[in-house]
């Protein structure tokens, strides 16, 4: 009634728009014919056709997984746009075009992914990188916040496992022997079940490790944890290791330096680089006992030595773990050199850090060299003299001892002639 | 039945066997933490809080060799055997030339060999007794200072310490192998006595051992026993020939280390007596 009344105008505008809907009608040909049309044929299991590889190709569709997609209310040809009309059955192996472009309605998702690693490897021709679908799905999308979908958070491990964890795919891409699947489940962040591979290395624009917009370049490391662990991190950043992370020294620690990769453990897990087993053996050591490193940064690889030999060292090495290790007086992630005044091992600091574990440490604990080496040329008093009572006791232990090894040699020597039959 | 001379009652069997397991057991607790990788270190260092047990027992028998070295001490001057031996442990000029004839006659320069008669301690044996003492003081010093470290901290400056430790690990190193080459050799490895000399067990030596190591006092013992045969002949003879005086056990009254001792030595001669026959 409405319309017929006073609807001419609605009626303009649908007369003026129905022949531009025919237009692209016949020009799409099954563009506008219902999804039942293309599933008339390709809901066949048996539908195949042999790709340019020679591979064969499963051409079904199940309508019933589409009908359950997220895309359930798009037709076959808003993504398949390509595909004029069923003649391209015919056409044989280049006439159908399938090429979908996700980027019509994903177009932030699609910019995000074309910075990434996997587009870059696409455009240098690389065989086995993923397009959306192999990570999304094709016509079983689901919401990633389905529990069954391909990217839901339970799920996205299996999904990046498909190629990552393939022995011949790591090879091929020279990942090394890198296969996070097994590490990362038996880490203290797969256990969560909270955390998957895209919690640190992104999804659409997962970039590669020598990027420096990577979350996993080296200087970003810090940053990537921090989202989780804000106040380590900025511990961290004001430590002398953060410092120069953040200046780009790729000798520096980052995170993963002490903590690892893709299996991280808690620090009571004996397997923990950061288990206090393993602190003062280790991880610290793999640096500050490296000549590498102390020629470099003009810093000896005296302190793990004279750590070794001194009390503290021999018990640690002992399996003592109330014995200090490196931790212990020089901090953990806001260790800061001793000129510091906010460092744990500044003079002003020393007695108090001392005082953690001998209550009533009083100021000789804090002066002197701590690392020190006996030697008789050292640098300090008590080092010269402790290598001078070094000197004479092995003078004295060789002359005693050498003596009466000596004088009882000659003695049995004696006796046994002597008692020769 | 050979004659046997007392060389150590049974209070100084227990004394030696003291100073030897806790001796034995400093040294392991001790190089241990010195070696922690060693395989001889591993059944210390492999069960759980093995390092801390570890220095326990290190303490407790320091303590215990500090306290034997106390003991020893009142024996030596409370009783009359422990003044005899402190009198006969005093080195002379004798002993160095003891040692000096013991070389040239090993060596062959004295041809034929001298023999040599030697007192009641001869130059081994005065040497390793001496050295003990030297040893104790040393480790007992250092081994507090390393021990109450705080303490000492409040009034000397931290190189004394750190002294402290290398002198603590150098005179270990110097006892232990002293223990190893000079006594052991005395008592186990001397082809007069392997494959041991029993007296730490049973206490005494036999004519011949006196003989070979102590002939001088064996001399003055039988000089000695000729003068107690006249005295006391019915007497000397229950002794079975032992030679060195008793104490006057009855007549005294309160707790005294002469009493304790007298009654350590009547168990003593009971187990001789009961072993002998």
């Amino acid at each position: 009634m409405k319309l017929k009344d006073g609807g001419s105008k609605a009626w303009v505008v649908l007369w003026g728009i129905l022949p531009l809907f025919l237009f692209v009608g016949f020009t799409g040909g099954v563009a506008w014919s219902d999804n039942s049309f293309c599933l008339g044929c390709h809901q066949d299991d048996s539908l195949k056709k042999e790709d340019a590889r020679g591979k064969t190709v499963s051409l079904s569709v199940s309508e019933a997984v589409f009908k359950n997609s997220v895309h359930r209310k798009l037709s076959c040809s808003d993504c398949h746009t390509h595909i004029k009309d069923d003649a391209h059955a015919g056409g044989g192996k280049k006439a159908a075009d399938k090429s979908v472009n996700c980027a019509t309605c994903h177009g932030k998702a699609e910019k995000e992914y074309q910075q990434g690693l996997h587009a870059k490897m696409i455009m240098k021709g690389t065989e086995r990188a993923a397009y959306c679908f192999d990570c999304h799905g094709k016509h079983n999308i689901l919401p990633s916040k389905n529990p069954k979908s391909m990217t839901h958070v339970s799920n996205i491990d299996r999904t990046c496992n498909r190629c990552h964890s393939d022995v011949e795919f790591v090879k091929h891409h020279a990942l090394g022997a890198a296969i996070p699947k097994e590490e990362f489940k038996k880490s203290v962040h797969g256990k969560t079940g909270e955390m998957t591979c895209t919690s640190c290395h992104g999804s659409h624009n997962l970039r590669s490790l020598i990027d420096p917009k990577s979350t996993i370049f080296r200087s970003n490391i810090p940053q990537t944890c921090g989202s989780c662990h804000p106040d380590i991190t900025k511990e961290f950043t004001e430590s002398v290791h953060g410092v120069l992370a953040a200046r780009g020294r790729s000798d520096s620690p980052t995170c993963t330096t002490c903590h690892g990769f893709h299996g991280i453990k808690a620090k009571v897990d004996p397997d923990s680089p950061v288990n206090e087993r393993r602190i003062a053996l280790t991880t610290c050591p793999q640096c500050h006992a490296a000549e590498r490193i102390a020629k470099e940064y003009k810093i000896t690889t005296l302190p793990v030595k004279s750590y070794y030999d001194s009390f503290h060292g021999l018990s640690y090495r002992g399996g003592d773990t109330y014995s200090a290790n490196c931790a212990s007086c020089h901090g953990v992630h806001d260790i800061r050199p001793s000129s510091d005044l906010k460092s744990m091992i500044h003079k002003d600091n020393l007695q108090k850090t001392c005082g953690n574990c001998h209550p009533g440490a009083s100021e000789n604990f804090a002066k002197g060299k701590m690392h020190a080496v006996a030697s008789i040329t050292g640098e300090e008093f008590g080092e010269k003299v402790v290598g001078w009572v070094r000197i004479v006791y092995i003078i004295l232990i060789v002359t005693v001892i050498g003596g009466m090894i000596l004088f009882n040699f000659t003695d049995w020597l004696r006796k046994t002639i002597d008692h020769r039959p | 039945m050979t004659k046997k001379y007392l060389r150590m009652t049974l209070n100084e069997r227990f004394q030696h066997l003291n100073l030897f397991i806790n001796f034995t057991i400093l040294v392991i607790t001790g190089f241990v933490l010195k070696f922690p990788e060693a395989f001889w270190a591993s059944p210390i260092t492999d069960i759980p809080m093995g390092m801390t047990l570890r220095g326990f027992l290190h303490r407790l028998c320091g303590v215990a060799i500090v306290t034997l070295g106390g003991y020893h001490v009142l024996y030596c001057a409370f009783t009359e055997r422990g003044r005899g031996i402190i009198k006969d442990m005093i080195p002379g000029l004798k002993d160095a030339k003891d040692l000096w004839e013991t070389l040239k006659n090993n060596l062959f320069i004295n041809r034929p060999a001298k023999e040599l008669k030697m007192g009641r301690f001869n130059f081994r044996e005065k040497l390793e007794y001496l050295g003990l003492i030297w040893g104790t003081i040393v480790m007992t010093v250092t081994g507090f200072i390393l021990w109450f470290k705080t303490e000492w901290l409040l009034y000397f400056p931290m190189w004394t310490y750190n002294v402290a430790l290398a002198v603590h690990y150098y005179e270990a190193i110097l006892a232990t192998l002293t223990i190893i080459v000079w006594h052991l050799y005395s008592v186990v490895w001397n082809p007069e006595v392997y494959p041991m000399s029993w007296a730490w067990i049973t206490g005494h030596l036999t004519e011949h051992e006196m003989e070979l190591e102590h002939g001088l006092e064996l001399e003055k013992i039988k000089a000695g026993e000729k003068g107690k045969l006249v005295e006391f002949g019915e007497a000397a003879a229950v002794g079975g020939g032992r030679v060195y005086p008793l104490h006057q056990e009855r007549g005294e009254k309160g707790i005294s280390i002469r009493r304790l001792y007298g009654t350590i030595k009547g168990l003593n001669e009971t187990i001789k007596n009961w072993k002998g026959e």
